[in-house]
């Protein structure tokens, strides 16, 4: 029998009508956001000539294709977490990871073979730029897509975190390689592995303490 | 009246859109489900206010809930991650005595078997299972967890330690 203000009553009480967490509007937002980013490099920075032609290099089509297939790939393992359910499983980011670390394993190999790392790859001054441009649209893009999470329910707030660093940070460097002039394995292999590295692991630092429940 | 998880999802489903009847049978029959779920995983007393917490967490969280899916894997997940955040506090010795009265009654032993807590000790190594059920569920000091499983004391503080987070991570995938 239910008790009058049982804490069932309590519950039932208070009973809203509710909007469901959505994956639409994850998406939307994350690309409404990258959007923005773009927007914002192209107007501050400029986009590269053959970019802005439609007419882009290939390495230029590679990387940042890669990144936006990491972006959805681990954004689509943060839309499952934000609903849990036991036995559901979202690995796609993992291959997603494991083929863009190609950029990072090519560069080391040439590296061994050609005698060392360019250094002027190390010394760019457009490197600092790439860590500074892509965390900061990170920084955009995480924040939305945490403040939608916020509505779900993550089971697991440390792999969120991760994951939730590692899409902001692909979409965020992918606004970046828009701008970014140099045509190199190396460069990517060393700069823009950074950068989603950095923002992946200030997904880890920051969003657990934001979407505990 | 007997809820199965179909007919739990579309209550659910009501419960979103604010229907108040549909939502105290969904709670009722989670409120039975949980305290059967829960029954031998944590000290008998502390049942009734894991059962109460993961409530509150399903009534916090009902929007995470998606109708088109299965209705007790969701519950099992918030369950779990309840469950979780209970062993990490702080054990007190006097709530040892596990309740023999009380068993579990799965209405599907197939969904049962798939989001049993069990199922979760059972992924864990030796070690770390038999360090977390000696402390945080038959309630035994850290100096006779070490005693009863030759483990170091050390080790078995190490072994709940890791466990635990282990656990924690092992929520949803299994």
């Amino acid at each position: 029998m239910i008790m009058p203000h049982s804490p069932i009553d309590r519950l039932v009480d208070d009973l809203k009508p509710i909007r469901r967490v959505r994956p639409a509007d994850a998406l939307i937002l994350v690309l409404a956001a990258t959007a923005t980013a773009v927007g914002i490099v192209a107007m501050q920075y400029d986009l590269r000539p053959d970019v802005m032609r439609g007419n882009p290099h290939p390495i230029v089509m590679i990387r940042s294709g890669m990144l936006l297939l990491l972006g959805f790939a681990a954004l689509s393992a943060v839309i499952t977490a934000a609903r849990p359910g036991v036995g559901q499983t979202s690995n796609g980011w993992r291959w997603a990871l494991a083929a863009a670390g190609l950029f990072p394993v090519t560069s080391a190999i040439l590296s061994a073979l050609n005698g060392g790392f360019p250094a002027d790859v190390i010394a760019s001054e457009s490197g600092p730029w790439c860590l500074g441009i892509g965390t900061m649209g990170a920084m955009m893009i995480g924040g939305v897509l945490t403040l939608w999470l916020r509505r779900g329910a993550p089971t697991d707030p440390y792999r969120t975190g991760w994951l939730v660093g590692l899409a902001a940070g692909s979409f965020g460097t992918f606004a970046y390689s828009l701008h970014c002039p140099s045509d190199t394995v190396y460069y990517i292999g060393l700069w823009y592995s950074l950068a989603v590295g950095m923002c992946a692991a200030l997904g880890r630092l920051i969003v657990p303490h934001l979407i505990r429940w | 009246m007997k809820t199965n998880d179909p007919s739990l999802a579309h209550l659910m489903a009501l419960a979103q859109a604010g229907d108040q009847q549909a939502y105290r049978t969904v709670l009722v029959e989670c409120q039975r489900w949980l305290t059967r779920y829960f029954v031998r995983r944590i000290a008998p007393s502390a049942i009734d206010d894991l059962v109460q917490d993961t409530l509150v967490s399903l009534h916090r969280k009902r929007a995470s809930y998606d109708p088109s899916r299965p209705f007790l894997p969701w519950l099992a997940a918030i369950a779990r991650f309840r469950w979780v955040d209970q062993l990490r506090k702080t054990y007190r010795a006097d709530e040892t005595e596990l309740n023999e009265e009380l068993t579990a009654d799965p209405h599907d032993p197939a969904i049962m078997a798939k989001i049993s807590i069990d199922r979760l000790l059972m992924l864990l190594p030796d070690g770390q299972a038999c360090a977390i059920r000696l402390v945080k569920i038959d309630g035994l000091s850290i100096i006779e967890a070490a005693q009863q499983s030759g483990q170091s004391e050390p080790l078995v503080k190490v072994n709940i330690h890791r466990g635990l987070k282990r656990l924690a991570a092992l929520i949803e995938s299994e």
